[in-house]
């Protein structure tokens, strides 16, 4: 086997050419994805326990998929997903403000503010003002809350907008919801939130953060002492994707980064004692493993290690526009000290993704001038190859 | 609002008290705004006080600080904020080769950190 190459040997499938940079610049491509992947596949749209009571909502609005999507949890215990509009005349019933609009309901029903019409959490229509008025052709039973599919895996909601989607979340998942079983995602819940747009196609956001090859140069501001000493585990799982991230420390913490790793184990680049990860992950206990990187087929990257874990997503908007929001999750502190210490990791890890968001509307603007229309990937860069490969599969399907 | 004040240990600190901000958004503005002396000078007076505030502050339950020592920790959160620009990027008030900071939104940027509220909480 060929070290340089080892990627490309354990799956020879992928191919080695240069990949082409049309669907990162083409309107019509985006169109064809929109229709084959975000309104057919799974599509992981947060956390369970973001709506811990009956009544608590969630509208997740999802260009690409064409609609927002209400999650909220009903006096029963169970969440349930539905479009966010209203059955009179189309309204929205949630307000939404932006993206992601939260809010809660002590009656667990919510109400359209156009005409106030009022829905339960089981998407039944509750009430209509002045409903003697409509005609006998409107029946109220008939016009609850349009449902979307819903399923959970490890504490992750993910809906799929299709009628009838083609598989089960379990179906999608496949070895990949193995992989990951076990890991406490549900014990470190303490969850920041960045959002931003960016003026790229959501594969060119994707590829640069699924690659450990750049580590060395955007991140050499932030993380100065780390290098990467390349992918280990690399495992392709039918539309998934996952690897070992693997890094050297080569300097003892600056001295505030010195205290905050006493204070507490919450920062990327600080090291560790015992494991809480799966058995799957980092099998054989590298010294230098440093967070298993994957993909959940198609937007979301789910990274997990030691104390932490966090999750990048882009939502598309345009071809060439892309909502990203980096999650970044820890235990609660219980001290005032320990709350620092997670400041101090968040804010770099922060300016760590301030670095590799820099590159991603130049690569944009530089691909749609056409002046290179192929990008050339290493074996390192097999995630990236997976992905153009697994998307071209679902565009031509 | 009341002037911002220290514990008597820490009164030494009162050049800096204008570091003494609640939020996450309004430490990263300030940061992004100061001169580079002034981050050095803000990180040369906090560093060697920050293991000492961190110990005073832990003799209240994390959410319960009274008001008396709001200002203290609020500096140490703002040492977090400056110290990877005086430790790591040679003094600039920015991050180099960054992304526009601006358009970077923090949901949790607008808590009172101290609060030690979940980061999405009151959203």
């Amino acid at each position: 086997m060929s070290v340089e190459h080892r990627w490309l040997e354990k799956y020879p499938e992928l191919g080695s050419n240069p990949i082409s940079t049309e669907p990162y610049i083409s309107p019509d491509w985006y169109e064809k994805e929109r229709e084959k992947i975000f309104r057919k596949v799974w599509l992981c749209v947060g956390r369970v326990n973001e709506l811990p009571k009956a009544g608590d909502y969630k509208v997740k609005r999802i260009e690409a998929a064409g609609t927002s999507v209400i999650l909220i949890r009903g006096k029963d215990g169970e969440v349930r997903a539905f479009h966010n509009v209203c059955a009179h005349r189309g309204n929205t019933v949630v307000t939404e403000h932006g993206q992601e609009t939260y809010g809660k309901s002590r009656a667990a029903v919510i109400t359209c503010r156009f005409h106030g019409w009022v829905y339960g959490a089981d998407g039944a229509l509750r009430s209509v003002p002045s409903e003697q008025r409509f005609y006998s052709c409107f029946d109220k039973g008939h016009n609850g809350l349009t449902p979307v599919h819903l399923s959970l895996w490890e504490g992750f909601m993910f809906i799929n907008v299709a009628e009838t989607p083609e598989t089960t979340l379990g179906e999608f998942l496949g070895d990949y919801a193995e992989h990951f079983r076990g890991y406490p995602f549900d014990s470190l819940d303490y969850g920041f939130t960045y959002r931003t747009e960016l003026e790229c196609n959501w594969k060119v956001a994707h590829d640069a953060f699924a690659e450990a090859y750049h580590v060395d140069t955007i991140h050499a501001g932030s993380f100065p002492n780390v290098f990467s000493t390349g992918l280990q585990n690399v495992k392709l799982m039918g539309p998934h994707r996952t690897c070992a991230v693997c890094l050297t420390l080569d300097a003892k913490p600056t001295p505030v980064a010195g205290i905050a790793n006493r204070m507490a184990g919450a920062s990327l680049v600080s090291q560790r004692g015992e494991s809480m990860l799966p058995k799957t992950i980092n099998p054989d206990h590298r010294s230098d493993f440093a967070f298993e990187l994957s993909v959940i087929f198609p937007n979301t990257l789910l990274h997990v290690s030691e104390g932490i874990w966090f999750t990048h997503q882009f939502w598309p908007i345009a071809h060439n526009r892309t909502l990203w929001e980096g999650r970044y999750y820890v235990k609660a502190p219980t001290t005032n000290a320990q709350r620092w210490a997670i400041e101090h990791a968040m804010t770099l890890q922060r300016n760590a993704w301030l670095e590799d968001t820099a590159t991603m509307e130049d690569t944009q603007r530089a691909m749609q001038s056409r002046a290179k229309t192929l990008q050339h990937l290493q074996d390192d860069e097999i995630l990236i190859r997976h992905g153009a490969v697994v998307v071209d599969q679902y565009v031509n399907a | 609002m009341t002037e911002p004040t220290l514990p008597p240990a820490f009164a030494d600190l009162a050049p800096f008290l204008d570091w003494a901000l609640p939020t996450a958004d309004e430490r990263q503005t300030k940061r992004r705004h100061a001169s580079r002396e002034g981050l050095k000078a803000f990180y040369d007076a906090l560093l060697p006080r920050l293991e000492a505030i961190l110990a005073e502050v832990d003799k209240y339950p994390l959410g319960g600080l009274p008001e008396s020592h709001h200002a203290i920790y609020d500096m140490a959160l703002a040492l977090a904020e400056v110290a990877p620009h005086v430790e790591l990027y040679g003094g600039s008030p920015g991050v180099p080769y960054a992304f526009e900071e601006g358009r970077f939104i923090a949901v949790h940027g607008a808590q009172p950190t101290w609060r030690g509220l979940h980061p999405m909480a009151g959203i």
